[in-house]
């Protein structure tokens, strides 16, 4: 499968049938042109902003970001093993079990439901 | 609806047209990405396969779709075949593979017979894709040309035939129980 692109703010905007200047007011912005600088990747919204495309498009913000998320969603797997990592040697001196379970899940993309009953 | 390794890859459909070129993105047979028209004057050639050269950057695709213009019955100008036979190098320099369907294979997609009209071809993929409905230009009268946003469903027509092509040739190399093609052979 293809790596995911970075956004996919183009593709729901043109789905919907806006135009970007009304895309830059639902946004609260003057003009067009950021949106188009975010859907060239030129510029990353600020979390308001993605928020208010996940409203505009009801669309969740890791759908319309996808491949933002993949990459950040693959460092913090990564991080969450060297915590874990970390963590396992002082075990015995009383880190609790469900944290070590939460940190098991999330390097590997399990949800942090199944964690809490680990 | 399952899809292969193979048609979960992300392909560029480009249709060359008298002031450019028309474009499309897909990510499978149901997913439409991007679509639209580039126009280049002057040297057209060397100004659409800038063009195009944009689109990849842009989108990263796996693989770039273009008409098979060795197909009987291919009536492409001169211009017109020049592009297209350049367009595969283009995609070499850019690391991608090159996938060639002709007009009939991409007809067949939306008629038995394959003797859909353009027309009849667009209409059936507004019903698939309905956010190209706006494109869909007025019926053509014997007197008009050809609308350039016809381009557009021409090359999500190859897109999605290029879709097809891969469905079929691993189906009948798994009847004949050899490996699928690797993607990147």
């Amino acid at each position: 499968m293809s790596v995911p692109l970075q956004n996919y703010l183009r593709t729901y905007r043109k789905r919907s049938g806006f135009t970007q200047t009304e895309v830059a007011f639902l946004l609260g912005s003057d003009d067009g042109m950021k949106v188009s600088r975010y859907e060239r990747r030129v510029q990353r919204p600020t979390l308001e902003t993605a928020l208010a495309y996940e409203a505009i498009f009801r669309v969740p913000a890791k759908k319309l970001f996808a491949g933002l998320y993949h990459k950040v969603e693959k460092e913090t797997m990564s991080r969450a093993q060297l915590l874990a990592q970390k963590l396992a040697p002082a075990k015995a001196v009383r880190v609790p079990s469900r944290k070590l379970a939460f940190l098991r899940a999330i390097s590997s993309g399990q949800p942090a439901s199944r964690a809490k009953r680990l | 609806m399952n899809l292969s390794p193979m048609e979960t890859k992300r392909s560029l459909a480009i249709d060359p047209t008298s002031k450019g070129f028309g474009f499309a993105v897909l990510e499978s047979p149901a997913t439409l990405i991007d679509w639209g028209v580039r126009h280049a004057s002057e040297d057209k050639n060397r100004r659409s396969l800038e063009k195009v050269s944009e689109l990849i950057d842009r989108y990263q695709p796996d693989v770039l779709v273009v008409e098979r213009t060795t197909a009987k019955g291919c009536r492409r100008r001169l211009r017109a075949r020049q592009l297209i036979e350049d367009l595969p190098g283009l995609a070499l320099e850019h690391g991608l593979r090159t996938k060639r369907v002709s007009r009939r294979r991409a007809q067949l997609c939306f008629s038995k017979t394959g003797s859909a009209t353009k027309r009849q071809v667009a209409v059936a993929l507004t019903e698939r894709f309905p956010e190209l409905e706006p494109h869909l230009p007025p019926m053509r009268k014997p007197w008009m040309s050809e609308d350039e946003r016809m381009s557009i469903f021409d090359a999500v027509a190859f897109g999605y035939a290029s879709y097809e092509s891969w469905r079929r040739e691993n189906r009948a190399l798994f009847l004949l129980s050899l490996d699928p093609p690797s993607f990147h052979a």
